[in-house]
């Protein structure tokens, strides 16, 4: 009998790359992945939560990409899904194209949008970025609002794939979850590759970066792109989820939602996006959802009823901040460490 | 057109006075703590439902300095809770706090007083003509204390010893700190105040406009303000304000009266974007040099 050490060694390169990289995360993927699956026939009518939760996730992702790894502040994450979701409307409503065209096109037209904005964060950084994307935010729902006339709200079609009408909520949630699993792999191997080393050389010191050859421009202005791409695929599956679209829906309370999403989830992980729009999509609706039934056992409670969203949304968001400002993952991660040495403390 | 130029002069110096009273404590708590305060806004609209409030039960300049001490009291309380134990923690994670606690303090405010506009019992809005030009009389009064206060302000921080103490961590944290400043107490003071001076800034424009919860937008207002004169300038805020007043009252004024609807509320941050791009560091920030 051989002695073998307990635990996951990687012992290739193509191991050590892996982006499920120990048998826990790949049994743990796929329950998940047959989860999600099969959610359609345990969520039965709270689907639209899951869809909701799919879309979010999907820009989120784009902006863990350019918060959490190349480490440039965006207030103005929604704007580009405004831009995507717009795009997509006219790509199939005017230009009459299939929305399987429409939704990458969406996604490229904020890639362009998002390499602009990008420009200037060679020289502005920071707080001062921050603030140059929260304008952008604001410039960005004003033009749509003159553009589209009124208040800006324009119809979408429904989408189809082929002569495949995507009609139901079950439907296009099976479309949406490929769209989902797909960005989330794209986005993990992203940051395992060339460009994502350069994101994480950029974030870390952007001038020392530079000396070792890394073109800042170029990566800024890519990874701002890619953060877009996101939100556009992104603001095409909300346009055609909802079917009207408004610039109401991408204001700077979504982009603050965005950013709350990031910074709860966990800044520095895959999979921080994800579960930090899961949160902040379940406390929002399952703020909607209760209230009313609250009121109706305290009256007196409707008055405060409308801001009360508001009001616990920020106090959580404070309270994990101060108790776990790695957000989610990290708590994950270390409850995950004490399950495994559980019943000893190390 | 000479009239409207002039006419939007005034007006727009009696806004900008109470613009730079508000940007002042932006820059300020910006200068000694590094915070980037989106939350400014809502400290406005504190001040103004607050005063409001108190006004219909005390007589008004009772409810005035009533609302300064709860002013006070909510940034010592807000620097206490949520600010010292997230000292330290990087950029983006302090600016979504922020960010939160506005959320809970316009959600408390919405909550308890309602989204209607509210004006101060027993204001009345008459006009006044200084040389033909017609301002409002609560303008000119407004724009009055504006700059009473800014002088005040600007000798608190020049003579007395709490002032010198924010000014040199201002200037340098570490060796404020080295030399027996406590930084704990200055950042507190930097909440207060900026609690205090937002508060005042709600006051005066609530007199003017009347208050409803679209007044937490004045807050981006000041932030353009800010960045006008640079983010870690006392001066720089203050013109920064008075100029933000001017732009916006004359050229948004126009642009929005002639060429397109609605650009009056834009156009601080178009001057945000361009002075972005041309000068970062504002017209009387310091200019960051980095070294590797």
């Amino acid at each position: 009998m051989s002695i073998r050490p307990a635990g996951d060694f990687k012992i290739s390169y193509a191991q050590d790359m892996a982006v499920l990289d120990s048998t826990f995360n790949r049994v743990g993927f796929g329950a998940l992945l047959a989860a999600l699956v099969l959610a359609p026939f345990w969520l039965r009518e709270f689907i639209f939560l899951l869809t909701t939760i799919g879309i979010f996730a999907v820009g989120a992702c784009g902006l863990g990409l350019l918060t959490g790894f190349t480490g440039q502040i965006s207030l103005g994450h929604a704007a580009f899904m405004a831009i995507g979701a717009y795009a997509s409307a006219i790509i199939t409503g005017s230009l009459g194209l299939p929305f399987l065209v429409a939704l990458p096109l969406a996604g490229f037209v904020s890639f362009i949008f998002g390499a602009v904005v990008a420009l200037p964060s060679v020289r502005i950084k920071g707080l001062y970025l921050a603030i140059a994307t929260l304008a952008f935010q604001f410039l960005t729902e004003y033009a749509i609002i003159h553009m589209a006339g009124g208040v800006g709200a324009i119809s979408v079609r429904a989408p189809s794939i082929g002569s495949w009408q995507l009609r139901t909520e079950t439907q296009f949630y099976y479309m949406l979850l490929v769209v989902w699993v797909l960005s989330g792999v794209i986005a993990s191997n992203l940051i395992k590759s060339r460009i994502g080393l350069a994101f994480m050389a950029v974030r870390d010191r952007d001038y020392a970066a530079q000396v070792l050859g890394i073109d800042l421009l170029y990566y800024k202005a890519l990874a701002f792109g890619i953060a877009a791409f996101y939100a556009g695929i992104a603001g095409s599956l909300w346009a055609h989820y909802s079917r009207l679209i408004t610039p109401e829906h991408f204001s700077i309370v979504t982009s603050i939602d965005y950013v709350a999403m990031v910074v709860m989830g966990g800044l520095t992980s895959v999979w921080g996006p994800h579960l930090g729009a899961a949160l902040v999509i379940l406390l929002s609706q399952g703020l909607k959802i209760i209230t009313p039934e609250v009121i109706a056992v305290l009256p007196v409670f409707a008055k405060i009823a409308t801001p009360l969203r508001e009001i616990v949304f920020g106090s959580i968001l404070i309270a994990l901040l101060i108790w776990e400002p790695g957000g989610i993952a990290v708590l994950l991660k270390k409850l995950k460490r004490k399950l495994d040495l559980w019943p000893f403390a190390y | 057109m000479s009239e409207f130029i002039l006419g939007g002069l005034m007006n727009g110096l009696a806004v900008g006075s109470i613009y730079a009273l508000i940007a002042l404590g932006f820059a300020l708590l910006y200068k000694s703590t590094k915070i980037l305060n989106l939350a400014h806004g809502e400290l406005v609209l504190f001040g103004g439902y607050l005063a409001i409030a108190l006004s219909n039960i005390v007589p008004l300049p009772v409810a005035i300095v009533l609302t300064l001490v709860a002013a006070a009291v909510l940034g010592f309380a807000i620097e206490r809770v949520v600010m010292r134990p997230l000292f330290g923690q990087p950029l983006l994670s302090v600016i979504i706090v922020t960010l939160a606690l506005g959320y809970i303090v316009r959600g408390v405010m919405v909550g308890v007083w309602g989204g209607d506009t509210r004006q101060f019992p027993g204001i009345t809005g008459g006009v006044l003509s200084i040389g033909g030009i017609p301002i409002q009389r609560v303008g000119v009064w407004s724009a009055a204390t504006a700059v009473t206060l800014l002088v005040i302000f600007w000798l608190f921080f020049r003579y007395s010893l709490a002032g010198i103490a924010m000014r040199a961590v201002a200037n340098e944290q570490l060796t404020a700190s080295t030399l027996g400043v406590s930084l704990r107490r200055v950042f507190a003071y930097a909440w207060a105040f900026a609690a205090m001076a937002g508060a005042v800034g709600g006051i005066l424009l609530g007199l003017w406009l009347g208050v409803n919860f679209a007044l937490a937008f004045v807050g981006l207002k000041a932030l353009a303000a800010v960045i006008l004169g640079g983010l870690d300038s006392i001066p720089g805020a203050i013109v920064g304000g008075f100029a933000i007043g001017v732009i916006e009252t004359i050229v948004g004024g126009y642009i929005d009266a002639n060429i397109i609807y609605g650009f009056k509320e834009i156009i601080a941050f178009v001057i945000i974007l361009v002075v972005l791009m041309i000068r970062p560091y504002g017209l009387f920030g310091t200019e960051h040099i980095e070294r590797l």
